[in-house]
C-alpha cells in the first residue's frame, strides 16, 4: 500500500487548532455500564496528537466499549469524553467529523459498489468525495481494480481495506482501527501496519485496539493495558519495555545437570528442559557476568548460550496476573 | 437548506429501493391488481353500488391507502432493521448527521417510495374505474401524512426490534387488521350498530374514509376527521423516533 506524503486537508469547519501538547482526545472518568455489567470504570485517558495508542487487552475488556464511547456509537453512563476539546455528545456534529472509526465487525452493504460506498460515506460527512481523492484512496487500500465491483463480491480483506477506505473519507485528524488486523493473513496484516505508520507519518493520530501483543509492538508509541474495564497502565512502549524487560540468560548443556551449583543458585538461576538448561533472569539494566563466571567456575559442559530481552507479551501477562511487570514474568 | 449528509442518505435510500422495483414496486402492484379484480370485479358484479358509487370505484381510496401505509412502513423498518443487522448502521452513528437529519431522510425516503405505490396502483385502478378525483389535494395531503406516519412508525418498529418477526409484529398484528376492517372494502354504513362503533374507533377508518372523499367526493365520517388524527399521529410517530434518536434508545447501547 502507498500513501501520498501530503499533509492532510483539515477541513476548516473542523477548525483544528489544538496546540501539539492538548490532548487530541481525552477521557475523564468515563463509566460505562450494560445492565448490570461495568464495562468500562472511571477511565482517565489522553491520546497525543499525532501518536499511534495501541489499547490492549483481552477479548471482553472494554477496549471497543471505550472507543465507542470516543466515536459516538455508545453513551457513556458516567464521565466525558472529549476530541479536540470538545465535548462527544453535546458537540457531536463537530467531534464525529474529527473522528475516523474502523469497526471490528466487517459490513457492506451489498446494495453499492465500492465507489459508491465511499461516495455514500463521504455524503454522510458533508464531503464531496472528489476523483484524486477516491483514487488515492483506492489507490492506497489496493481496491482500484474492485472500483465498481459491488461491495458483497469483495474478499473479507478486500472489505476490511474497505471498511478503513471509509472511515478515512473525511480526511479525520484522529482514526480509531478496533482490532484491524483480527483475522487478516500475514501479508496483508503487514501491509495495513505499514498503511499506519504512513498515515501517522501525515499527521494523523491512531488508536488502535487489539490483542495481538506483537502488533502493539510493532506500532505503537504509547499503549494501555485494560482488563475488566479498568486501565491498569498507560506507558510509552518503549520506556515500558526498557523499565520492565529484564532478560533471561539460557546456557544449554551438552549433558543433563543433577543439580544447580550454588553460585547460580546464589543469582537466582534455575535448571530448565530436565537439567539440560540454566536460565538466570536479571533485572533491567542487570548483567550477566557473574552468572556466566558462574557456569564457568562449575565446569558445566556448555553447549550453546542465548540472551531473550523480555517482550511486552511477557508484561502484559504479567498484568493481567497483577504480578509487577519482571517478577517471574520470563519463565 | 438541506445539507450534503442528509441528502446523501435520503438519495441512498431511495437507490435501495429503486434497485430492487420487484420486490419494492411490482410486488405492491401485483397485490392490488388481484384485490382489484377479486373483489372490484367479482363483488362489484353483486354489490353494484355503495353510497350511490360502483363498487369497483368505490374501494379505490381504501386500496391505494393500504399501498401507501404497508409501503412506507415497510421502507424505513425492513432498510433500518438490516442495517442494524448487517452492521451498517454504525455508518450512520459515527457521521455527523443530525438526528431530524436521518429521521428525515428515512421518513421522505419511505414517503416516496408509498406515494410511488400508491400513486401507480392509482393509476392502474382507475384504468378500470375511471380518473376522476373529486378533491386532489385533500387526497394528495392526507396521503402525504398518512406516509409520513407510517415511515416514522417503521423507523420506531426498526430501532426497537431485536428480529425479524418483531418486524413483521406490527404489520401483521396491528395494520393490516386496522386496514381491513377501517372500511377499505365496504361503507361503515353497511355495518350493523355494534360493528360500526367498533369501526368508529378504528383511526385507519378515518384516513381511509378521508381519501376516499377527496378521491370521491363522499364520506362516512367528517373529512377533516382524518386530518386530524392523522396530524396527531405524525406528530407522535415523528415525536416517538426523534426520541428515540436523541436518547440513543437501542441503537447507543
Amino acid at each position: 500500500m502507498t500513501v501520498s506524503r501530503s499533509r492532510p486537508r483539515l477541513r476548516p469547519e473542523i477548525g483544528y487548532i489544538a496546540r501539539v501538547a492538548d490532548p487530541v482526545v481525552s477521557l475523564s472518568g468515563v463509566s460505562k455500564r450494560f445492565g448490570g455489567v461495568e464495562a468500562l470504570r472511571t477511565v482517565d485517558l489522553d491520546i497525543r496528537a499525532g501518536e499511534i495508542f495501541a489499547l490492549l487487552g483481552p477479548n471482553g475488556a472494554g477496549k471497543t466499549t471505550l472507543i465507542g464511547i470516543v466515536a459516538g456509537l455508545l453513551r457513556a453512563t458516567e464521565g466525558t469524553a472529549r476530541v479536540l476539546g470538545r465535548d462527544v455528545v453535546s458537540d457531536y456534529r463537530f467531534t464525529r467529523r474529527a473522528v475516523g472509526l474502523v469497526p471490528q465487525e466487517i459490513n457492506f452493504d451489498p446494495f453499492f459498489t465500492v465507489e459508491e460506498t465511499l461516495h455514500i460515506q463521504a455524503g454522510y460527512f458533508g464531503v464531496r468525495l472528489r476523483e484524486e481523492r477516491l483514487d488515492e484512496i483506492l489507490d492506497a487500500l489496493d481496491l482500484r481494480s474492485k472500483r465498481r465491483a459491488n461491495t458483497r463480491a469483495l474478499s473479507g480483506g478486500m472489505k476490511r481495506r474497505l471498511l478503513i477506505g471509509k472511515a478515512l473519507v473525511h480526511e479525520p485528524p484522529v482514526l480509531f482501527l478496533d482490532e484491524p488486523t483480527a483475522g487478516v493473513d500475514v501479508q496483508l496484516r503487514q501491509s495495513l501496519w505499514s498503511y499506519v505508520r504512513a498515515l501517522r507519518a501525515r499527521g494523523t493520530t491512531i488508536v488502535l485496539t487489539t490483542h495481538y501483543l506483537d502488533e502493539a509492538e510493532e506500532l505503537a508509541d504509547r499503549v494501555g493495558v485494560i482488563n475488566r474495564g479498568q486501565l491498569l497502565l498507560v506507558e510509552d512502549k518503549e520506556a515500558l519495555l526498557r523499565r520492565y524487560a529484564g532478560k533471561t540468560l539460557r546456557v544449554a548443556l551438552a549433558e543433563p545437570a543433577a543439580s544447580l551449583p550454588g553460585p547460580l543458585a546464589a543469582l537466582g538461576g534455575r535448571l530448565e528442559d530436565g537439567g539440560l538448561t540454566v536460565a538466570v533472569t536479571t533485572g533491567p539494566g542487570g548483567s550477566f557476568g557473574p552468572a556466566l563466571a558462574a557456569v564457568a567456575a562449575a565446569g558445566l559442559p556448555v553447549k550453546d548460550v542465548e540472551t531473550a530481552r523480555m517482550r511486552l507479551e511477557d508484561i502484559f501477562v504479567s498484568l493481567l496476573r497483577g504480578e509487577r511487570p519482571g517478577e517471574g514474568a520470563a519463565r | 437548506m438541506i445539507g450534503l449528509g442528509a441528502r446523501t442518505l435520503f438519495v441512498k435510500e431511495l437507490r435501495r429501493f429503486l434497485r430492487v422495483p420487484g420486490q419494492t414496486l411490482l410486488s405492491p402492484l401485483i397485490t392490488t391488481t388481484l384485490y382489484f379484480v377479486v373483489f372490484g370485479w367479482s363483488l362489484g358484479g353483486r354489490l353494484r353500488e355503495v353510497e350511490g358509487v360502483p363498487y369497483a370505484r368505490y374501494i379505490v381510496p381504501g386500496l391505494v391507502t393500504l399501498g401507501v401505509v404497508s409501503n412506507a412502513f415497510l421502507n424505513t423498518a425492513s432498510s433500518l432493521f438490516v442495517m442494524k443487522l448487517q452492521g451498517t448502521v454504525v455508518d450512520i452513528l459515527v457521521s455527523p448527521l443530525s438526528y431530524a437529519e436521518v429521521l428525515g431522510a428515512f421518513v421522505l425516503a419511505a414517503v416516496a417510495r408509498g406515494m410511488l405505490v400508491g400513486g401507480v396502483m392509482w393509476l392502474v385502478a382507475a384504468a378500470f374505474s375511471g380518473f376522476g378525483i373529486a378533491h386532489p389535494l385533500h387526497a394528495l395531503a392526507l396521503l402525504v401524512l398518512v406516509a409520513v406516519a407510517f415511515a416514522a412508525l417503521g423507523f420506531m418498529t426498526a430501532v426497537w426490534a431485536t428480529s425479524f418477526e418483531q418486524v413483521n409484529f406490527f404489520p401483521t398484528f396491528i395494520i393490516t387488521p386496522l386496514t381491513f376492517l377501517g372500511g377499505v372494502f365496504y361503507s361503515a354504513r353497511m355495518l350493523p350498530p355494534a360493528l360500526r362503533t367498533f369501526t368508529f374507533l378504528n383511526p385507519v377508518f378515518y384516513m381511509v374514509d378521508g381519501v376516499r372523499y377527496g378521491m370521491l367526493g363522499i364520506s362516512d365520517a367528517s373529512p377533516l376527521a382524518g386530518l386530524a388524527i392523522l396530524l396527531v399521529l405524525c406528530a407522535a410517530s415523528l415525536g416517538g423516533a426523534y426520541a428515540m434518536l436523541r436518547t440513543g434508545y437501542r441503537l447507543r447501547g
